[in-house]
Protein backbone atom coordinates (compact mmCIF):
# COMPACT_ATOMS: atom_id res chain seq x y z
CA UNK A 1 0.00 0.00 0.00
CA UNK A 2 1.50 3.47 -1.09
CA UNK A 3 0.10 6.91 0.87
CA UNK A 4 0.63 10.23 -0.53
CA UNK A 5 1.49 12.39 2.11
CA UNK A 6 1.54 15.20 0.16
CA UNK A 7 1.77 16.99 -3.12
CA UNK A 8 3.32 19.94 -2.85
CA UNK A 9 3.39 20.72 -6.38
CA UNK A 10 6.53 22.86 -7.78
CA UNK A 11 8.73 22.79 -5.33
CA UNK A 12 11.02 19.75 -5.50
CA UNK A 13 12.06 18.18 -2.61
CA UNK A 14 15.67 17.93 -2.17
CA UNK A 15 15.97 16.11 1.33
CA UNK A 16 13.87 14.96 3.73
CA UNK A 17 13.83 13.33 7.00
CA UNK A 18 11.19 12.46 9.70
CA UNK A 19 11.42 12.54 13.59
CA UNK A 20 11.31 9.22 15.75
CA UNK A 21 7.71 8.64 15.77
CA UNK A 22 7.46 9.74 12.60
CA UNK A 23 4.68 12.46 13.19
CA UNK A 24 6.86 15.65 11.52
CA UNK A 25 8.60 15.39 8.36
CA UNK A 26 11.25 18.34 8.07
CA UNK A 27 12.31 19.56 4.08
CA UNK A 28 14.50 20.83 2.11
CA UNK A 29 12.08 22.79 -0.55
CA UNK A 30 14.97 23.16 -3.19
CA UNK A 31 15.55 26.91 -1.34
CA UNK A 32 17.92 27.70 1.43
CA UNK A 33 15.08 27.09 4.24
CA UNK A 34 14.17 23.80 5.71
CA UNK A 35 10.03 23.69 6.27
CA UNK A 36 9.04 21.17 9.32
CA UNK A 37 5.36 19.92 8.90
CA UNK A 38 3.75 18.44 11.94
CA UNK A 39 0.92 15.58 11.47
CA UNK A 40 -2.41 17.02 12.18
CA UNK A 41 -5.58 14.90 11.41
CA UNK A 42 -5.89 13.79 8.39
CA UNK A 43 -3.56 16.45 6.59
CA UNK A 44 0.12 18.02 6.98
CA UNK A 45 0.70 21.46 8.57
CA UNK A 46 3.63 23.52 8.60
CA UNK A 47 4.87 24.09 11.72
CA UNK A 48 8.43 25.51 11.77
CA UNK A 49 10.42 27.22 9.39
CA UNK A 50 14.17 27.00 9.53
CA UNK A 51 16.15 29.56 8.36
CA UNK A 52 19.56 29.67 9.27
CA UNK A 53 21.11 28.67 5.94
CA UNK A 54 21.69 31.25 3.27
CA UNK A 55 22.24 28.60 0.24
CA UNK A 56 20.38 25.84 -1.12
CA UNK A 57 19.86 23.02 1.94
CA UNK A 58 21.49 20.28 0.54
CA UNK A 59 20.51 17.46 3.00
CA UNK A 60 18.74 16.54 6.20
CA UNK A 61 18.80 13.97 9.02
CA UNK A 62 16.41 13.76 12.27
CA UNK A 63 18.06 12.32 15.01
CA UNK A 64 15.30 9.50 16.27
CA UNK A 65 16.68 9.47 20.14
CA UNK A 66 17.77 12.47 20.96
CA UNK A 67 15.32 14.40 18.48
CA UNK A 68 18.09 16.82 17.26
CA UNK A 69 18.01 17.98 13.69
CA UNK A 70 21.32 18.26 11.43
CA UNK A 71 20.90 20.22 8.37
CA UNK A 72 23.93 21.02 5.72
CA UNK A 73 24.27 23.67 2.90
CA UNK A 74 25.59 24.67 -0.13
CA UNK A 75 27.19 27.92 2.12
CA UNK A 76 29.77 25.73 3.55
CA UNK A 77 27.86 25.31 7.09
CA UNK A 78 26.26 22.71 8.92
CA UNK A 79 23.84 23.18 12.19
CA UNK A 80 22.51 21.04 14.66
CA UNK A 81 18.78 22.17 15.91
CA UNK A 82 17.84 21.48 18.70
CA UNK A 83 13.88 21.98 20.24
CA UNK A 84 14.23 24.03 23.01
CA UNK A 85 12.55 27.04 24.82
CA UNK A 86 13.20 30.17 23.57
CA UNK A 87 15.22 32.54 25.49
CA UNK A 88 13.34 35.44 25.19
CA UNK A 89 9.37 34.41 24.31
CA UNK A 90 9.78 30.67 26.41
CA UNK A 91 7.71 28.88 23.34
CA UNK A 92 9.57 26.06 22.38
CA UNK A 93 11.16 26.49 19.15
CA UNK A 94 14.26 25.35 16.96
CA UNK A 95 17.62 26.77 17.61
CA UNK A 96 20.70 26.20 15.29
CA UNK A 97 24.23 25.09 17.21
CA UNK A 98 27.40 26.32 14.97
CA UNK A 99 29.65 23.33 13.82
CA UNK A 100 32.82 24.19 12.43
CA UNK A 101 32.91 22.61 9.48
CA UNK A 102 35.99 24.22 8.13
CA UNK A 103 34.75 23.33 4.37
CA UNK A 104 35.95 25.82 1.84
CA UNK A 105 33.38 24.13 -0.91
CA UNK A 106 29.77 23.08 -0.33
CA UNK A 107 28.46 20.48 2.20
CA UNK A 108 26.73 17.79 0.21
CA UNK A 109 25.66 15.11 2.60
CA UNK A 110 24.76 14.57 6.46
CA UNK A 111 23.98 12.03 8.40
CA UNK A 112 23.97 11.29 11.90
CA UNK A 113 25.75 7.88 13.26
CA UNK A 114 23.59 5.38 14.72
CA UNK A 115 24.42 6.40 18.43
CA UNK A 116 23.03 9.99 17.50
CA UNK A 117 26.89 10.98 19.23
CA UNK A 118 28.41 12.06 15.91
CA UNK A 119 27.45 13.17 12.53
CA UNK A 120 29.36 12.88 9.16
CA UNK A 121 29.53 15.81 6.53
CA UNK A 122 30.48 15.15 2.99
CA UNK A 123 31.69 17.61 0.88
CA UNK A 124 32.49 19.15 -2.19
CA UNK A 125 36.00 19.94 -0.49
CA UNK A 126 37.25 16.45 -0.91
CA UNK A 127 36.44 15.94 2.38
CA UNK A 128 34.07 14.45 5.15
CA UNK A 129 34.38 15.68 8.47
CA UNK A 130 32.99 13.97 11.19
CA UNK A 131 31.51 16.01 14.16
CA UNK A 132 31.25 15.95 17.53
CA UNK A 133 30.23 17.87 20.29
CA UNK A 134 32.33 20.61 22.43
CA UNK A 135 30.46 20.64 25.68
CA UNK A 136 33.27 23.66 26.47
CA UNK A 137 32.88 25.92 23.86
CA UNK A 138 29.40 24.89 23.53
CA UNK A 139 29.55 23.90 19.53
CA UNK A 140 30.05 20.74 17.35
CA UNK A 141 34.19 20.25 16.01
CA UNK A 142 34.83 18.76 13.14
CA UNK A 143 37.84 15.95 12.44
CA UNK A 144 38.58 15.67 8.38
CA UNK A 145 39.01 12.30 6.75
CA UNK A 146 40.87 13.48 3.12
CA UNK A 147 43.23 10.63 2.43
CA UNK A 148 42.51 9.48 -0.67
CA UNK A 149 39.85 11.55 -1.87
CA UNK A 150 40.54 13.68 -4.37
CA UNK A 151 36.52 14.42 -5.55
CA UNK A 152 33.27 15.49 -4.53
CA UNK A 153 32.10 13.54 -1.63
CA UNK A 154 28.08 12.64 -2.55
CA UNK A 155 26.93 10.37 -0.63
CA UNK A 156 27.05 8.97 3.53
CA UNK A 157 26.09 6.35 5.47
CA UNK A 158 27.06 4.52 8.67
CA UNK A 159 27.56 1.00 9.77
CA UNK A 160 25.52 0.26 12.71
CA UNK A 161 28.89 0.56 15.04
CA UNK A 162 28.79 3.86 14.73
CA UNK A 163 32.56 3.61 13.89
CA UNK A 164 33.09 2.61 9.99
CA UNK A 165 31.45 5.37 7.29
CA UNK A 166 31.15 4.29 3.86
CA UNK A 167 31.20 7.33 1.18
CA UNK A 168 30.43 7.40 -2.25
CA UNK A 169 32.24 10.36 -4.19
CA UNK A 170 32.83 11.62 -8.05
CA UNK A 171 35.33 9.53 -8.99
CA UNK A 172 33.19 6.78 -9.45
CA UNK A 173 34.68 4.85 -5.73
CA UNK A 174 32.53 4.10 -3.27
CA UNK A 175 34.89 3.79 0.36
CA UNK A 176 34.52 2.67 3.82
CA UNK A 177 36.79 5.01 6.28
CA UNK A 178 37.02 4.29 10.02
CA UNK A 179 35.71 7.24 11.46
CA UNK A 180 36.76 6.37 14.98
CA UNK A 181 37.16 9.43 17.73
CA UNK A 182 39.45 9.00 20.83
CA UNK A 183 37.74 9.93 23.52
CA UNK A 184 33.84 9.22 22.20
CA UNK A 185 33.65 5.85 20.31
CA UNK A 186 34.71 2.41 22.71
CA UNK A 187 37.30 0.32 20.46
CA UNK A 188 34.34 -1.36 17.99
CA UNK A 189 34.35 -5.11 18.30
CA UNK A 190 36.24 -6.20 14.86
CA UNK A 191 33.98 -6.46 11.80
CA UNK A 192 34.58 -7.94 8.75
CA UNK A 193 36.04 -4.91 7.78
CA UNK A 194 38.97 -4.75 9.78
CA UNK A 195 39.83 -4.68 13.45
CA UNK A 196 42.31 -2.08 14.10
CA UNK A 197 40.74 1.27 12.90
CA UNK A 198 42.22 4.66 13.56
CA UNK A 199 40.60 7.50 12.47
CA UNK A 200 40.86 7.50 8.53
CA UNK A 201 41.69 3.87 7.78
CA UNK A 202 40.40 2.84 4.66
CA UNK A 203 38.73 -0.43 5.09
CA UNK A 204 37.69 -0.64 1.27
CA UNK A 205 37.68 0.92 -1.89
CA UNK A 206 35.36 -0.45 -4.40
CA UNK A 207 34.85 1.12 -7.73
CA UNK A 208 31.57 1.26 -10.03
CA UNK A 209 31.77 -1.08 -13.18
CA UNK A 210 31.53 1.58 -15.84
CA UNK A 211 33.08 4.41 -13.86
CA UNK A 212 29.83 6.23 -13.09
CA UNK A 213 30.26 9.07 -9.96
CA UNK A 214 28.29 6.87 -6.81
CA UNK A 215 25.42 8.72 -5.73
CA UNK A 216 24.27 6.38 -2.85
CA UNK A 217 26.43 3.81 -0.33
CA UNK A 218 23.96 1.80 1.79
CA UNK A 219 25.53 -0.37 4.72
CA UNK A 220 23.16 -3.52 5.36
CA UNK A 221 21.76 -3.82 8.58
CA UNK A 222 24.59 -6.19 9.84
CA UNK A 223 27.30 -3.80 8.27
CA UNK A 224 29.15 -7.22 6.58
CA UNK A 225 27.59 -5.74 3.28
CA UNK A 226 27.69 -2.68 1.35
CA UNK A 227 25.78 -1.76 -1.80
CA UNK A 228 26.34 1.27 -3.96
CA UNK A 229 24.65 2.80 -6.95
CA UNK A 230 26.18 4.93 -9.44
CA UNK A 231 25.20 7.02 -12.22
CA UNK A 232 26.30 4.02 -14.65
CA UNK A 233 23.26 2.59 -14.13
CA UNK A 234 24.71 0.06 -12.00
CA UNK A 235 24.59 -0.72 -8.37
CA UNK A 236 27.00 -3.03 -6.74
CA UNK A 237 27.04 -5.25 -3.96
CA UNK A 238 29.95 -5.86 -1.81
CA UNK A 239 30.41 -8.15 0.48
CA UNK A 240 34.35 -7.87 2.34
CA UNK A 241 36.57 -10.80 3.87
CA UNK A 242 38.72 -9.13 5.51
CA UNK A 243 41.41 -6.06 5.89
CA UNK A 244 44.01 -6.24 2.67
CA UNK A 245 41.60 -9.09 0.78
CA UNK A 246 40.14 -9.28 -1.97
CA UNK A 247 36.45 -9.36 -0.99
CA UNK A 248 34.66 -12.52 -0.49
CA UNK A 249 32.20 -11.26 -3.64
CA UNK A 250 30.74 -8.40 -5.73
CA UNK A 251 27.61 -8.44 -7.30
CA UNK A 252 27.45 -5.11 -9.95
CA UNK A 253 23.79 -5.59 -10.62
CA UNK A 254 22.71 -3.54 -14.42
CA UNK A 255 19.95 -1.54 -14.70
CA UNK A 256 18.07 -1.98 -17.49
CA UNK A 257 16.60 2.09 -17.01
CA UNK A 258 17.94 5.15 -15.91
CA UNK A 259 20.63 5.34 -12.95
CA UNK A 260 19.60 5.01 -9.15
CA UNK A 261 20.39 7.75 -6.69
CA UNK A 262 19.43 6.58 -3.54
CA UNK A 263 19.00 3.32 -1.63
CA UNK A 264 17.92 1.47 1.66
CA UNK A 265 18.68 -1.71 3.04
CA UNK A 266 15.06 -3.25 4.11
CA UNK A 267 16.89 -6.70 5.43
CA UNK A 268 20.49 -8.54 5.15
CA UNK A 269 18.74 -9.80 1.65
CA UNK A 270 16.75 -6.99 -0.11
CA UNK A 271 16.90 -3.47 -0.57
CA UNK A 272 15.20 -0.60 -1.60
CA UNK A 273 16.91 1.97 -5.11
CA UNK A 274 15.40 5.01 -6.33
CA UNK A 275 16.28 7.49 -8.04
CA UNK A 276 16.11 9.46 -11.74
CA UNK A 277 13.51 5.93 -13.24
CA UNK A 278 11.11 7.86 -10.68
CA UNK A 279 9.61 4.48 -9.09
CA UNK A 280 11.86 2.90 -6.26
CA UNK A 281 12.39 -0.81 -6.76
CA UNK A 282 13.47 -3.55 -4.94
CA UNK A 283 16.28 -6.14 -5.15
CA UNK A 284 16.79 -9.12 -3.02
CA UNK A 285 20.02 -11.38 -3.13
CA UNK A 286 22.55 -13.30 -0.69
CA UNK A 287 25.69 -13.26 -0.68
CA UNK A 288 25.77 -17.10 -2.20
CA UNK A 289 23.12 -15.98 -4.89
CA UNK A 290 24.32 -13.15 -6.43
CA UNK A 291 21.59 -10.12 -6.58
CA UNK A 292 18.56 -9.32 -8.60
CA UNK A 293 16.25 -6.58 -9.56
CA UNK A 294 12.78 -7.98 -8.55
CA UNK A 295 9.83 -5.63 -8.80
CA UNK A 296 8.84 -2.36 -8.64
CA UNK A 297 7.14 -0.83 -5.59
CA UNK A 298 5.09 1.43 -7.81
CA UNK A 299 2.71 -0.98 -9.18
CA UNK A 300 0.58 1.04 -11.38
CA UNK A 301 -1.59 -1.49 -12.73
CA UNK A 302 -2.90 -2.56 -9.01
CA UNK A 303 -2.96 1.21 -8.10
CA UNK A 304 -5.27 1.96 -10.79
CA UNK A 305 -6.59 -1.44 -11.55
CA UNK A 306 -6.76 -0.98 -15.30
CA UNK A 307 -4.26 0.03 -18.11
CA UNK A 308 -0.96 -1.56 -19.63
CA UNK A 309 1.41 -0.58 -16.80
CA UNK A 310 5.40 -0.36 -17.82
CA UNK A 311 7.54 -3.23 -16.15
CA UNK A 312 9.82 -2.05 -13.56
CA UNK A 313 12.73 -0.22 -14.75
CA UNK A 314 11.48 -0.83 -18.37
CA UNK A 315 13.44 -2.14 -21.14
CA UNK A 316 12.42 -0.64 -24.68
CA UNK A 317 11.36 2.58 -22.70
CA UNK A 318 12.57 4.39 -26.04
CA UNK A 319 10.52 2.10 -27.81
CA UNK A 320 7.61 4.69 -29.79
CA UNK A 321 9.09 7.57 -28.19
CA UNK A 322 7.10 10.98 -28.26
CA UNK A 323 9.80 12.36 -30.62
CA UNK A 324 9.87 9.61 -33.26
CA UNK A 325 6.48 9.92 -33.37
CA UNK A 326 6.21 13.34 -33.93
CA UNK A 327 8.62 13.21 -36.60
CA UNK A 328 6.73 10.37 -38.11
CA UNK A 329 3.52 12.32 -37.88
CA UNK A 330 5.16 15.09 -39.45
CA UNK A 331 6.91 13.42 -42.20
CA UNK A 332 3.65 11.18 -43.06
CA UNK A 333 1.15 13.57 -42.85
CA UNK A 334 2.81 16.54 -42.49
CA UNK A 335 0.99 17.64 -38.59
CA UNK A 336 3.76 19.99 -37.13
CA UNK A 337 1.81 19.75 -33.72
CA UNK A 338 2.62 17.25 -30.82
CA UNK A 339 -1.11 16.62 -30.05
CA UNK A 340 -1.48 14.28 -32.58
CA UNK A 341 1.14 12.06 -31.39
CA UNK A 342 -0.04 9.36 -28.99
CA UNK A 343 1.47 8.84 -25.53
CA UNK A 344 5.14 7.69 -24.63
CA UNK A 345 5.26 3.89 -23.89
CA UNK A 346 5.23 4.35 -19.86
CA UNK A 347 3.31 7.69 -20.08
CA UNK A 348 -0.13 8.87 -20.39
CA UNK A 349 -2.05 12.20 -22.34
CA UNK A 350 -3.36 14.17 -20.21
CA UNK A 351 -5.32 17.67 -20.29
CA UNK A 352 -2.16 19.47 -20.00
CA UNK A 353 0.42 17.26 -21.23
CA UNK A 354 1.51 13.90 -20.76
CA UNK A 355 1.90 12.12 -17.37
CA UNK A 356 4.38 9.57 -16.48
CA UNK A 357 2.32 6.28 -14.91
CA UNK A 358 4.58 6.32 -11.94
CA UNK A 359 3.36 8.07 -9.17
CA UNK A 360 6.53 9.85 -8.87
CA UNK A 361 6.56 12.41 -11.76
CA UNK A 362 10.40 13.37 -11.61
CA UNK A 363 13.50 11.82 -10.23
CA UNK A 364 13.08 10.45 -6.65
CA UNK A 365 15.91 12.44 -4.83
CA UNK A 366 16.16 10.18 -1.53
CA UNK A 367 14.59 7.13 -0.32
CA UNK A 368 14.95 6.21 4.01
CA UNK A 369 13.37 3.76 6.36
CA UNK A 370 10.04 4.87 7.29
CA UNK A 371 8.71 1.78 9.00
CA UNK A 372 11.07 -0.86 11.02
CA UNK A 373 14.59 -1.71 10.94
CA UNK A 374 14.83 -1.62 14.58
CA UNK A 375 16.63 -4.64 16.79
CA UNK A 376 16.81 -6.49 13.54
CA UNK A 377 13.13 -6.31 12.27
CA UNK A 378 12.92 -5.65 8.87
CA UNK A 379 12.18 -2.28 7.44
CA UNK A 380 8.43 -2.29 6.45
CA UNK A 381 7.82 1.10 5.25
CA UNK A 382 10.21 2.95 3.09
CA UNK A 383 9.49 7.05 2.66
CA UNK A 384 10.85 8.89 -0.99
CA UNK A 385 10.52 12.66 -1.52
CA UNK A 386 11.13 13.69 -5.43
CA UNK A 387 11.78 16.33 -7.70
CA UNK A 388 8.06 16.25 -8.27
CA UNK A 389 7.39 17.48 -4.63
CA UNK A 390 5.89 14.55 -3.44
CA UNK A 391 6.38 12.75 -0.19
CA UNK A 392 5.19 9.11 -0.63
CA UNK A 393 5.96 6.53 1.99
CA UNK A 394 5.77 2.43 0.51
CA UNK A 395 5.23 -0.94 1.80
CA UNK A 396 7.77 -2.59 1.04
CA UNK A 397 6.11 -6.41 1.82
CA UNK A 398 4.33 -8.03 -0.61
CA UNK A 399 0.78 -7.33 -2.91
CA UNK A 400 2.25 -3.73 -2.52
CA UNK A 401 1.32 -0.54 -4.61
CA UNK A 402 -2.32 -1.15 -3.83
CA UNK A 403 -4.70 1.92 -3.90
CA UNK A 404 -3.41 5.25 -2.76
CA UNK A 405 -4.75 5.92 0.78
CA UNK A 406 -5.48 9.25 2.33
CA UNK A 407 -4.11 12.04 0.15
CA UNK A 408 -3.29 14.79 2.55
CA UNK A 409 -2.13 17.94 1.74
CA UNK A 410 0.60 20.04 2.63
CA UNK A 411 -1.05 22.94 4.34
CA UNK A 412 1.14 26.23 3.14
CA UNK B 1 25.44 41.21 -19.73
CA UNK B 2 28.12 40.85 -17.48
CA UNK B 3 31.42 39.71 -18.72
CA UNK B 4 31.47 35.24 -18.21
CA UNK B 5 34.88 34.38 -19.13
CA UNK B 6 35.99 34.24 -15.80
CA UNK B 7 34.06 30.81 -15.87
CA UNK B 8 36.09 28.92 -18.78
CA UNK B 9 39.67 29.56 -16.68
CA UNK B 10 40.67 26.11 -15.59
CA UNK B 11 41.38 27.24 -11.98
CA UNK B 12 42.27 23.10 -11.18
CA UNK B 13 45.43 23.75 -13.37
CA UNK B 14 46.75 25.23 -10.16
CA UNK B 15 45.80 22.64 -8.19
CA UNK B 16 48.69 19.73 -7.98
CA UNK B 17 46.38 17.13 -6.37
CA UNK B 18 44.11 17.80 -9.53
CA UNK B 19 42.05 14.74 -10.70
CA UNK B 20 42.96 14.24 -14.81
CA UNK B 21 40.68 12.33 -16.79
CA UNK B 22 43.03 9.74 -17.22
CA UNK B 23 43.00 8.92 -13.12
CA UNK B 24 39.19 8.01 -13.41
CA UNK B 25 39.41 4.60 -15.21
CA UNK B 26 42.15 1.49 -14.97
CA UNK B 27 44.30 1.72 -17.95
CA UNK B 28 44.73 -1.36 -20.24
CA UNK B 29 47.59 -3.30 -19.13
CA UNK B 30 48.70 -4.80 -22.39
CA UNK B 31 51.37 -2.22 -23.83
CA UNK B 32 49.83 -0.23 -26.82
CA UNK B 33 52.01 -2.54 -29.41
CA UNK B 34 50.27 -5.65 -27.84
CA UNK B 35 47.04 -4.09 -27.77
CA UNK B 36 47.97 -3.30 -31.70
CA UNK B 37 48.87 -6.70 -32.41
CA UNK B 38 45.82 -7.97 -30.70
CA UNK B 39 43.33 -5.74 -32.49
CA UNK B 40 45.07 -7.06 -35.88
CA UNK B 41 44.55 -10.63 -35.00
CA UNK B 42 41.36 -9.97 -34.32
CA UNK B 43 40.61 -8.31 -37.34
CA UNK B 44 41.73 -11.49 -39.64
CA UNK B 45 39.76 -13.95 -37.27
CA UNK B 46 36.46 -11.53 -37.69
CA UNK B 47 37.33 -11.78 -41.52
CA UNK B 48 37.29 -15.62 -41.67
CA UNK B 49 34.10 -15.90 -39.32
CA UNK B 50 31.85 -13.63 -41.32
CA UNK B 51 33.19 -15.88 -44.53
CA UNK B 52 31.76 -18.70 -42.74
CA UNK B 53 28.79 -16.49 -41.87
CA UNK B 54 29.25 -16.75 -37.85
CA UNK B 55 28.29 -13.15 -36.92
CA UNK B 56 28.03 -14.17 -33.22
CA UNK B 57 31.46 -15.58 -33.14
CA UNK B 58 32.79 -12.65 -34.73
CA UNK B 59 31.10 -10.18 -32.20
CA UNK B 60 32.46 -12.06 -29.99
CA UNK B 61 35.93 -11.77 -30.75
CA UNK B 62 35.93 -8.11 -31.37
CA UNK B 63 33.71 -6.90 -28.14
CA UNK B 64 36.21 -9.08 -25.86
CA UNK B 65 39.11 -6.87 -24.70
CA UNK B 66 38.45 -4.13 -27.16
CA UNK B 67 40.97 -1.58 -27.24
CA UNK B 68 40.89 1.82 -25.27
CA UNK B 69 42.52 4.63 -23.36
CA UNK B 70 44.79 6.87 -24.65
CA UNK B 71 48.19 5.83 -27.39
CA UNK B 72 45.92 3.00 -28.91
CA UNK B 73 43.99 5.06 -31.95
CA UNK B 74 45.59 2.94 -34.92
CA UNK B 75 43.81 -0.70 -32.68
CA UNK B 76 40.86 1.60 -32.38
CA UNK B 77 40.64 2.13 -36.10
CA UNK B 78 40.80 -1.05 -36.93
CA UNK B 79 38.47 -2.50 -34.26
CA UNK B 80 35.84 -0.23 -35.59
CA UNK B 81 36.68 -1.47 -39.18
CA UNK B 82 35.65 -5.15 -37.80
CA UNK B 83 32.83 -3.74 -36.25
CA UNK B 84 31.54 -2.52 -39.19
CA UNK B 85 32.11 -4.78 -41.64
CA UNK B 86 29.60 -7.05 -39.12
CA UNK B 87 27.28 -4.65 -38.70
CA UNK B 88 26.83 -4.11 -42.60
CA UNK B 89 27.19 -8.12 -43.54
CA UNK B 90 24.26 -9.06 -41.18
CA UNK B 91 21.13 -9.55 -42.16
CA UNK B 92 18.24 -7.08 -40.61
CA UNK B 93 15.91 -10.00 -39.05
CA UNK B 94 19.19 -12.11 -37.59
CA UNK B 95 19.88 -8.48 -35.45
CA UNK B 96 17.45 -9.58 -32.06
CA UNK B 97 18.58 -12.66 -32.19
CA UNK B 98 22.18 -11.61 -31.82
CA UNK B 99 21.85 -8.78 -29.63
CA UNK B 100 20.03 -10.58 -26.91
CA UNK B 101 22.98 -13.62 -26.88
CA UNK B 102 25.71 -11.10 -26.03
CA UNK B 103 26.70 -10.50 -22.39
CA UNK B 104 26.00 -7.51 -20.69
CA UNK B 105 29.27 -6.30 -20.76
CA UNK B 106 29.36 -7.02 -24.63
CA UNK B 107 26.29 -5.33 -25.04
CA UNK B 108 27.80 -2.03 -23.34
CA UNK B 109 30.89 -2.33 -25.83
CA UNK B 110 28.60 -2.86 -28.86
CA UNK B 111 26.71 0.01 -28.08
CA UNK B 112 29.97 1.94 -27.64
CA UNK B 113 31.27 1.51 -30.89
CA UNK B 114 27.66 1.83 -32.51
CA UNK B 115 27.78 5.35 -31.23
CA UNK B 116 31.52 5.31 -32.44
CA UNK B 117 30.46 4.44 -36.06
CA UNK B 118 27.71 7.15 -35.88
CA UNK B 119 30.14 9.49 -35.86
CA UNK B 120 32.36 8.04 -38.47
CA UNK B 121 29.68 6.28 -40.71
CA UNK B 122 32.30 6.09 -44.17
CA UNK B 123 30.92 3.95 -46.55
CA UNK B 124 28.57 2.36 -43.79
CA UNK B 125 24.44 3.46 -44.12
CA UNK B 126 23.33 5.53 -41.05
CA UNK B 127 20.68 3.16 -41.05
CA UNK B 128 22.04 0.24 -40.79
CA UNK B 129 23.47 1.91 -36.99
CA UNK B 130 19.91 3.20 -36.23
CA UNK B 131 18.72 -0.60 -37.03
CA UNK B 132 21.27 -2.22 -34.76
CA UNK B 133 20.87 1.03 -32.54
CA UNK B 134 17.49 0.18 -31.93
CA UNK B 135 17.24 -3.48 -31.36
CA UNK B 136 20.21 -3.22 -28.50
CA UNK B 137 18.25 -0.39 -26.24
CA UNK B 138 15.11 -3.08 -27.09
CA UNK B 139 17.32 -5.77 -25.34
CA UNK B 140 20.14 -3.97 -22.86
CA UNK B 141 16.92 -1.15 -22.05
CA UNK B 142 18.38 2.90 -21.25
CA UNK B 143 20.45 1.98 -18.93
CA UNK B 144 23.09 0.11 -21.42
CA UNK B 145 23.06 3.66 -23.21
CA UNK B 146 23.69 5.51 -19.59
CA UNK B 147 26.82 3.49 -18.95
CA UNK B 148 28.05 4.06 -22.35
CA UNK B 149 28.01 8.01 -21.54
CA UNK B 150 29.70 7.57 -18.41
CA UNK B 151 31.85 4.89 -19.53
CA UNK B 152 35.90 6.94 -19.20
CA UNK B 153 37.25 3.73 -21.62
CA UNK B 154 36.16 5.20 -24.31
CA UNK B 155 36.40 2.73 -27.41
Amino acid sequence: MSEILSAVIGTPITAHAFNGDRTQLAISPNTNEVHIYAKSGAGWQLAHTLTEHDKLVTSIDWAPQTNRIVTCSHDRNAYVWNYVSDPETGAPTWLPTLVLLRLNRSATFVRWSPNEEKFAVASGARTIAVCQFDQESDWWVAKHIKKPLRTTVLSLDWHPNSVLLAAGSADGMARVFSAFMKGVDAKPTPTVWGERLPFNTVCGEFASPSGGWVHGVAFSPSGDALAFAGHDSTITVVYPSGPETAPHAVYPIQLPALPAVSLVFISENAFVAAGHDCQPVLFEGSIDQGWAQVRSLDDHEKREGAGAGRAAGGVGRLNNSEAFNRFRSADSRGVAGGAAAPAVAGTRLTATGTELLTLHQNTITSVRAFEGGLGGQEVSQVSTTGVDGRVVVWSTAGGVGGVTQGVGRLGL
Amino acid sequence: MADSSFRRLDVDQYDEDRVLPSDLYIPDSRPPATVLSDTQGKATAVRGLLQRGDVRGALGEVLVDAPYGEGVDDAKAIALQSILSILNSTKSTDIPAIVSDLNPQEQVTLMKYLYKAMENLGETSGNVVLGWHEKLVESAGTGCIVRVMTDRKRV
